[in-house]
């Protein structure tokens, strides 16, 4: 396998799906092209301006912002059937429709659900 | 060979797919190589001393895998944040005490090496 498409449908925080998702992406950086598609809940993962430190776990926005040669697909359906198509987002992402989202999945030789 | 690998992260019993996992590989087992890879709640499927009592030992299945030839990988980040630890040592096929034989706690890396040299990947996650 040379593409690996990693696909998280939970918000960050309120387990640690989106945390491994992060590690899983970057580790699979070194040998292979990696996209991580934020499809569902996992869109709030892309809204710039998150503060964890009251729940005391990395600000996994930062950590994500920190990964600029991960290609980050955010699903713009997902945004905008919670509300959140008027907010800033983390700008290393890129916003898709359906059909580039399902064509990212499609282009990719596995796709990891996480 | 061709090389099968497939990515649990559901601990055992929560859902099917640790039996369903075993399910697959010991099926492949008869013309692929089989990597399994333990990330999140997975790492739990090899700890020693389960009884379940109305299911069957996710465990002792894993086990009987690696005895098939499959490579069984936990996540060693995964692995500490719930209390297993890798160890210096060897025994029978594990480097933790805590695990059943054959299963070893790994860097995070591995899941990446085991992805590359895949020719199928199959994920199972909720």
């Amino acid at each position: 396998m040379k593409s690996v498409f990693y696909l998280l449908d939970t918000a960050p925080y309120g387990s640690e799906k989106a945390f491994g998702a992060l590690n899983a992406a970057a580790v699979s950086l070194n040998n292979m092209d990696v996209t991580l598609g934020l499809y569902g809940d996992g869109v709030y993962l892309a809204v710039t301006g998150q503060d964890s430190r009251k729940l005391e776990v990395p600000n996994l926005a930062d950590i994500l912002y920190s990964y600029g040669e991960l290609r980050v697909l955010v699903h713009e359906p997902s945004l905008f059937e919670r509300g959140l198509f008027g907010e800033t987002f983390i700008e290393t992402l890129e916003l898709t429709d359906e059909e580039d989202f399902l064509e990212a999945m499609e282009n990719s030789e596995c796709v990891i659900l996480l | 060979m061709k090389t099968l690998t497939i990515v649990l992260t559901d601990g055992p019993y929560i859902s099917e797919y640790a039996e369903i996992a075993y399910k697959l590989a010991e099926s492949a087992l008869k013309q692929y190589k089989v990597n399994i890879f333990l990330y999140l709640d997975a790492v739990h499927i090899p700890k020693k001393g389960q009884d379940p009592s109305f299911f069957t030992n996710a465990g002792q299945l894993f086990s009987g895998l690696t005895e098939k030839g499959a490579e069984i990988r936990a996540c060693a980040r995964c692995a500490g944040a719930r209390g297993y630890f890798p160890e210096e040592e060897i025994i029978e096929g594990s480097n933790c005490s805590d695990y059943f034989p054959g299963i070893r706690i790994t860097s995070l890396y591995e899941l990446s090496e085991m992805l590359s040299k895949s020719d199928k990947v199959i994920s199972l996650s909720r």
